[in-house]
């Protein structure tokens, strides 16, 4: 059984949610923290429904209800969220007010609003849906083991129409955390000149995307999603090679056959080795390209490479913004993304021409 | 007291963050739940800590919620009783 994508909806750093703009205007951010770029909320969400979300919330109902308009589903058969953090600015509201007023005076929105699946509850509320729900909270692995799950629920025949999404935001607080925790990059003046920098550190990124999977053939379809494999710490170079044969091997495909790699090389000189290495098994003809510049890093990053596959497959083009390393291919026929966060959670998506 | 409730109504629709009403299109004897601005549950909890922060009138019985919260007016009231007591 094929398991299409048939609709998307991304909201990032780059200006990707009105699904028109296919990273030919690019937006450059100053320093180590790439923030969202916002639609307008106010024209795609009820006022009224708004008044209770916080950024987190309205990106992802945002960027779910676009997915779902660009499919024509009304009513998916379930909704599955990956979020690795969860609403940190509800939960930062909460704590603060915990500390300061000894815990008499608390308003309960924030505390609500706290939990990880407050983002597919209020996607379910607004769609008025009773379906399967479920919010995958797995660190670097939430928004692949989302992915699974809706790919499961699809070819055990449990539902047509599967949301599967991923959201994550990054807050002052949690930004100060990662900085003093010495994971960011210090002095870079532009995130686009992200590859050129041999140092330490990484940019900070955020954003949320849906994918509407589903099993029916459809001339509006993306493109079909034809693998997916995760490695929890690999120990040697051979396990990740090990990794790319379990989502080509089922299809039938050889290391020759991809047309284009994305990987999420993130500028940090401490870890992009592994990605050097995962490239030597490849053909040096086969195209390369990155997106940790467009999106930054963060947990749930590769649902942002999903898109940007999903979206070369269809259109059949490859955005300058995103080569790393040129190839002639005429056709894109298979991309393999792979993507690890802080060397731990190693990811493999296939994405295929239907 | 019409300049009082007028304030409050400014207040409450900070604090519940109803961004799409202005203070001219709340009535002063419109009714705050159900069918009038559509408040729900939650809106009460944070009427209530509302109360307890900015005028430190705590409302003890929860029975007396629903009449307190009819409207901005009926809320005026009772903050006013409250403070001279």
């Amino acid at each position: 059984m094929k398991i299409y994508i048939s609709g998307m909806g991304n909201i990032s750093p780059q200006t990707t949610f009105d699904n028109k703009n296919f990273l030919d205007e690019i937006v450059s951010h100053e320093g180590s923290r790439l923030n969202i770029v916002d639609p307008p909320y106010k024209e795609i969400l009820n006022p009224r429904l708004m008044r209770r979300m916080t950024r987190i919330i309205k990106m992802g109902v945002t960027s779910a209800k676009i997915c779902l308009a660009e499919a024509k589903v009304e009513m998916p058969d379930a909704i599955i969220t990956g979020t690795a953090m969860g609403c940190v600015k509800d939960t930062e509201t909460f704590l603060l007010a915990y500390g300061s007023e000894e815990s008499t005076l608390l308003t309960p929105t924030a505390f609500i609003r706290s939990t990880h699946n407050t983002v597919g509850g209020q996607i379910a509320l607004m769609l008025k849906c009773n379906n399967y729900n479920f919010t995958y909270v797995q660190k670097g692995f939430s928004f692949e083991s989302a992915l699974l799950d809706g790919i499961l629920k699809l070819k055990e025949k449990d539902g047509e129409n599967i949301l599967v999404g991923a959201v994550d935001e990054m807050t002052d607080n949690s930004y100060g955390i990662k900085s003093h925790l010495g994971y960011l990059k210090e002095g870079i003046k532009n995130s686009l000149d992200l590859f050129q920098e041999k140092s330490k550190g990484i940019i900070a990124g955020e954003g949320s995307a849906f994918f509407l999977l589903s099993n029916k053939e459809n001339e509006n379809n993306y493109a079909v999603l034809s693998g997916l494999f995760m490695l929890y710490k690999p120990k040697s170079q051979a396990e990740i090679e090990n990794g790319i044969q379990h989502v080509l091997s089922p299809q039938g495909l050889e290391l020759k056959d991809i047309d284009a790699i994305i990987i999420g090389k993130n500028g940090n000189e401490e870890k992009d080795g592994i990605y050097d290495d995962f490239l030597k098994a490849f053909p040096s003809e086969t195209a390369v390209l990155g997106y940790k510049h467009l999106c930054g890093e963060y947990e749930t990053s590769s649902a942002f490479a999903l898109w940007m596959a999903a979206r070369m497959i269809k259109e059949q083009r490859i955005p300058k913004a995103t080569i790393i390393r040129k190839s002639d291919a005429k056709e894109l026929e298979h991309i393999l993304i792979y993507n690890h966060y802080r060397g731990i959670n190693h990811s493999f998506i296939l994405v295929s021409k239907i | 007291m019409e300049a009082f409730a007028t304030k409050l109504k400014e207040q409450i629709i900070t604090h519940l963050n109803l961004e799409d009403l202005t203070p001219e299109e709340v009535g002063l004897d419109d009714p705050l739940f159900g069918e009038g601005l559509g408040l729900d549950s939650i809106d009460a909890l944070e009427l209530i800590v509302f109360l307890e922060k900015e005028y430190g009138i705590k409302i003890e019985n929860p029975e007396e919620g629903k009449q307190i919260f009819e409207s901005v007016n009926t809320i005026a009231k009772f903050i006013q009783k409250n403070k001279n007591t």
